[in-house]
């Protein structure tokens, strides 16, 4: 039966989506501005990080207010509590690809030492993470949350690599350190964007299926990341 | 089904409760067939006695003079070897065809002849007329009281008559009607008279039991009512008394049977011994119906049973009068049931 | 400045895109302030010697949903009676000080017929008192007063009093059958259609839902949302849930003092009053 304030437990789903796909847009350009050194863009990427954050504060207020007001249980009350959780993940992805922004300006005044193939391999799959969580939340598919899960271990991985393959460089060339120092922090930028997304996909299960899967060695790789 | 006798916690235990219990659901038992047997003997002595005057052995197997005919003398003679009772009519018919029968002497016995029909005439008509009084006024007072009046001391004091007046004995009622109708008001012996006479007398039965009906009428109804803006009458009359109705009527019924049976308020205000014509014939004007004596039953039995020599032939008339007594409450009464089922269908809450 | 609405609650249909403006929009501008159908002014009530309403003073705004919370005995059923007259029918009763108007006439004044009153200050209550008429009967009872006797007009009301009841669909094949034979939730719809066939202007609501299943409350409540377009609803409530569902305005009353009267969502986000945070909260007593 359909209440009458159904609409705005719709709106907060869509607020919710929105902000999302306004976070992967984020990381998306963030990498491309370092990839194609454009500055303009990456300017652009900063300035949309004000976005991100009143989106934040729209979904924690609109949840408040639908607790308080409607007195939700079971499956509405966990997509309030879960949006309000995303929306601060999303809120701190839009952070980290500010932060690659950031950091790709000041690249982007320099050459390049090695060609972007890891970086963007790596962003790759933590955006796919991103937009799969997101799914997730639109179908409920707990199967796919699972996967986003274990491919967090993929970018630890990959990040790892990166960081052997630079201290390396740095090692053998120091005229490089400034620069790889930057591409540290991208990388660890991205491998923190990747355990938001696996945030996000712990919390689309909790909305699914009322299960609560943090903290579960089991579900990551062996190695213990 | 399981015999077992291995008692366990729901077991049946004989205690001091069980035991009081069964005698004390034995003396209510024994009281209600003492009543069923007071009630049953009472009946049927009626009906035993009264039967060989009602019914014939020949058809059309009821004795219709009896319902039909004025009370005449009864003539008992010998004739020609035969005994013979006759009536007054017959015996003077009789005596034109075998005038030898006059010179032979006949014990004569009054009332004992003929039928009560000027009787029951009689009592059907202050049956009516007063419940028809006590209904209107009885009813109006119980609205009033239940719906409009204040509380106070004046309606305390209201309330405290009316459950006095239940506990007047019914010659002080038929001596208040004879001073009051008959001899202040100037009506003389007449229905009216009695009709006021029994109204009052039934009047607070009629108030108590229509009151209560009221009162049983939930308040949410009224409520509603008044809640759309309707007025307090129009509450009354459309939400609050069609549904009281079964209940007024039930006290009605109570009603009549008091009526028909009372002698004492009566006897001085509405009945005659014997009067020749009924209520409807030689009137002068039309208002006369009303300032006329009538014959009534219970007052027909009265006469019959103390006021003659009493003997087998009035022991006759006197169990006659009383069957068809009880035939006529039994009667109204039905109607009265069967109206007030119908209005209880209509109006079912 | 021109904001835009992200639509909620009582404002949106569901096919009206949520806004792509992120900002959060205020509330409080998008709801107007309405104008005040029933003013309350330093109102003093007795039931005899007792005192049962303190100094009340409250604006009523037209169209609006107002609930009247507090705990038992605070006086809110008592104020709601007050607002038709239909404490006058309790001996005893009587108001010492202070006004009501209802669209600027006192209601208490010497020339006020209370008939007409109630004719446009209409009552729903709690327990549901369906005559044991007809449907169709019991709704054009309130017409039917007034004189109306024309059989097209009265079926008009009933159709449109039971549509706006959402009570037409289920009841409309046996219009004469009895509104005794009704479930509760039926039987308290159909005392609502019965107050607006007179088309009142306030509909007062007693603990509409108190003796009603969830289902039934919910179907209730739906009901109000859709009334408040044509009429101002005033409702009591112990469920302090269904006040935060329901209204627009929330009034809280605690020993026939009213404490804190706002929009309903200051007083159950962030109430002025200790005392309100305490009971909207279930901490009272």
């Amino acid at each position: 039966m359909k209440r009458f304030y159904d609409s705005e437990i719709e709106t907060f789903r869509s607020h919710l989506i929105k902000m999302g796909e306004s976070a992967i847009r984020q990381v998306n350009d963030s990498i491309k501005a370092l990839v194609e050194a454009d500055v303009g863009l990456a300017d652009r990427v900063i300035a949309a990080d004000d976005e991100l954050d009143q989106w934040e504060i729209t979904i924690d207020e609109e949840a408040i207010r639908y607790m308080n007001m409607r007195a939700p249980v079971a499956s509405d009350l966990r997509l309030v509590i879960v949006g309000m959780k995303a929306s601060h993940d999303l809120e701190r992805v839009g952070d980290e690809a500010t932060g690659i922004a950031k950091r790709a300006v000041r690249l982007a005044a320099e050459v390049p030492f090695k060609p972007y193939i890891d970086i963007p391999r790596m962003a790759a799959i933590a955006v796919e993470m991103l937009r799969d969580a997101l799914d997730c939340f639109l179908n409920g598919d707990e199967q796919k949350a699972a996967e986003i899960i274990l491919r967090d271990a993929e970018v630890d991985a990959l990040n790892k690599q990166l960081y052997r393959e630079l201290t390396s460089f740095m090692i053998e060339q120091p005229g490089t350190i400034s620069r790889a120092i930057e591409l540290m922090f991208i990388s660890k930028s991205l491998e923190r964007i990747a355990d938001h997304a696996t945030n996000i996909a712990e919390e689309m299960i909790y909305l699914a299926k009322g299960k609560d899967v943090r903290h579960r060695p089991a579900l990551k790789k062996p190695d213990g990341n | 089904m399981s015999t077992s006798t291995i008692p366990h916690i729901f077991s049946k235990k004989t205690t001091l409760a069980t035991r009081i219990e069964q005698a004390i659901f034995w003396c209510f038992r024994t009281a209600t067939y003492v009543v069923l047997i007071c009630g049953a003997s009472v009946f049927l002595t009626i009906i035993y006695r009264g039967a060989p005057t009602i019914f014939k052995t020949e058809a059309p197997f009821i004795n219709t003079t009896f319902f039909t005919e004025a009370p005449e003398t009864l003539y008992v003679f010998e004739f020609e070897g035969e005994k013979r009772e006759m009536g007054d009519r017959e015996f003077r018919a009789f005596k034109e065809i075998h005038p030898a029968a006059a010179k032979v002497p006949a014990s004569s016995y009054v009332y004992s002849a003929g039928g009560i029909w000027p009787a029951i005439v009689g009592t059907v008509l202050l049956v009516i007329g007063s419940m028809t009084i006590a209904l209107v006024l009885g009813v109006s007072a119980a609205v009033y009281l239940s719906e409009y009046a204040r509380d106070g001391a004046f309606i305390r004091f209201v309330r405290l008559a009316i459950l006095n007046l239940a506990g007047v004995p019914s010659i002080v009622f038929g001596l208040f009607g004879f001073g009051l109708f008959v001899t202040f008001f100037g009506w003389n012996v007449s229905l009216i008279a009695g009709w006021f006479t029994l109204a009052f007398m039934v009047l607070p039965v009629v108030i108590t039991a229509s009151e209560e009906s009221l009162k049983a009428v939930p308040r949410g109804f009224r409520e509603g009512s008044l809640a759309l803006g309707a007025t307090h009458w129009q509450t009354i009359r459309k939400n609050v008394m069609p549904y009281a109705l079964p209940g007024i009527l039930t006290s009605s019924i109570l009603g009549i049977a008091r009526v028909a049976g009372e002698t004492a308020p009566i006897m001085f205000t509405a009945a005659y011994v014997i009067r020749d014509k009924l209520p409807w014939e030689d009137l002068m004007h039309a208002t006369d119906f009303f300032f006329q004596g009538v014959m009534a039953l219970p007052y027909h039995i009265y006469v019959v049973s103390s006021k003659i020599p009493q003997n087998e032939f009035t022991e006759r008339v006197q169990y006659g009068a009383a069957f068809v007594f009880l035939l006529i409450v039994a009667l109204i009464a039905t109607a009265s049931i069967v109206l007030r089922n119908r209005l209880r269908n209509r109006y079912k809450w | 400045m021109v904001t835009t609405e992200i639509p909620m609650a009582t404002r949106s249909t569901v096919n009206s895109p949520p806004s792509t403006d992120p900002r959060p929009q205020p509330r409080e501008v998008a709801e107007p302030a309405g104008a005040t159908l029933i003013d309350i002014d330093h109102l003093d009530f007795f039931y005899g010697e007792n005192q049962a309403l303190f100094d009340v003073n409250l604006k009523i705004e037209e169209k609006k949903v107002t609930a009247l919370i507090g705990p038992s005995g605070c006086g809110k059923s008592t104020l709601l009676r007050c607002l038709n007259r239909m404490n006058d029918l309790i001996e005893g009763t009587q108001i010492k000080q202070g006004t009501i108007k209802i669209r600027g006439v006192d209601i208490y004044g010497a020339d006020v017929d209370a008939i007409e009153l109630r004719k446009r200050v209409g009552m729903v209550f709690q327990k549901s008192n369906p005559f044991p008429k007809s449907i169709y009967e019991n709704i054009t009872y309130g017409l039917r007063l007034q004189g109306v006797k024309s059989k097209s007009r009265l079926d008009e009301v009933v159709e449109k009093s039971l549509r706006g009841a959402a009570l037409w669909n289920e009841v409309k094949d046996r219009l004469h059958a009895s509104g005794l034979g009704l479930s509760g939730g039926q039987q308290q719809r159909l005392c609502i259609a019965r107050a607006i066939a007179v088309e009142p202007d306030v509909i007062l609501m007693d603990e509409p839902c108190s003796a009603l299943d969830p289902i039934s409350t919910s179907k209730v409540e739906e009901l109000i949302h859709e009334l408040k377009e044509q009429f101002t609803i005033i409702i009591v409530t112990h469920n302090m849930q269904q006040a935060a569902r329901c209204s627009d305005k929330t009034a809280f009353f605690y020993m026939g003092k009213l404490i804190e009267f706002a929009d309903t969502q200051t007083i159950f986000m962030n109430p002025g009053h200790a005392q309100t945070e305490a009971y909207v909260s279930g901490r009272f007593g």
